[in-house]
């Protein structure tokens, strides 16, 4: 697979889980029982996190393009 | 931050992440990368800080300890219509504010008082959805009422300090701020919430919120 397809895939499950995570901060913010919270903190909070931590994770583990590594190379 | 505000905040970072799922490609430029950053960093991580600041606060709320069944009847204690009743009394003239009414006397004033009270609010979630929650007449305080969170108001306030009947034995008033001598204990201000023990004759206040 090229590093540019893994990239984009890395940061489309990376958007699906923040924008899942922030969908159920959205549905805890409106809905005002006491579970909510717990609901914001131990579902929202973990998909939001995991979101985050794909999307950092997707930027340092995909080798960059190799077009960009050759233009980067000094001449010689 | 208002409760609304947050949720078009977390609907726009919502809608921006959308974009750059459906379009990834957008990250090839300097741009695209900014934004990238903004929306699965930046903006779900405030969005989810302003989000549990936003439910904290509300945690504090009458209306979210009222929210439980077994409150209810603490909730209708409230409006009693008898100043003999503490909690009543403090409700309607204000003296706690009506919209915090439950988390200003059950909150502790000690340092680590408003983390306490978080977790205490835990583990009634935790009775109450995964628990057997007892009958309102059963609930019981985890610990003896600490004097500390009454004078935390009345301390220094000349009708606690210059009361007749505080002042009525010299050992009085330094007792209850030693904590020795409850302010709630036997013949003193002991009618609560007295939940189950209203009878019959007992009115209610229609007034407040």
């Amino acid at each position: 697979m090229r590093s540019g397809d893994l990239m984009a895939r890395r940061l489309r499950i990376a958007g699906i889980l923040v924008i899942v995570g922030l969908l159920v901060e959205a549905l805890c913010l409106v809905w005002s029982k006491p579970i909510a919270f717990v609901v914001l903190v131990c579902i929202g909070g973990a998909l939001i996190g995991l979101g985050v931590l794909s999307f950092l994770y997707s930027l340092v583990s995909v080798p960059p393009h190799t077009a960009d590594t050759s233009r980067a190379a000094p001449d010689k | 931050m208002p409760t609304f505000a947050i949720v078009i905040l977390v609907l726009f970072s919502a809608v921006l992440a959308g974009v750059v799922v459906v379009r990834p490609v957008i990250t090839a430029s300097r741009a695209g990368k900014i934004l990238a950053f903004g929306v699965f960093f930046f903006l779900p991580l405030f969005s989810l800080v302003a989000g549990m600041e936003n439910e904290m606060q509300r945690s504090e709320s009458t209306a979210f300890c009222l929210s439980c069944h077994v409150m209810e009847p603490y909730g209708k204690s409230l409006h009693i219509d008898d100043p003999g009743y503490l909690a009543g009394a403090h409700y309607q003239n204000h003296r706690v504010p009506a919209e915090e009414a439950c988390y200003t006397c059950h909150t502790d004033y000690a340092m680590f008082g408003t983390i306490q009270a978080k977790f205490g609010g835990l583990r009634h979630l935790y009775i109450y959805y995964l628990g057997k929650p007892p009958q309102p007449e059963d609930i019981k305080l985890y610990k003896p009422f600490n004097n500390r969170e009454c004078l935390h108001c009345h301390l220094g306030a000349r009708s606690f300090e210059q009361g007749a009947t505080h002042n009525a034995d010299p050992a009085t008033l330094p007792a209850i701020k030693a904590n020795t001598l409850s302010c709630i204990s036997s013949g003193c201000h002991d009618t609560v919430h007295n939940v189950g023990r209203w009878g019959d004759k007992v009115k209610f206040w229609d007034g407040g919120s």
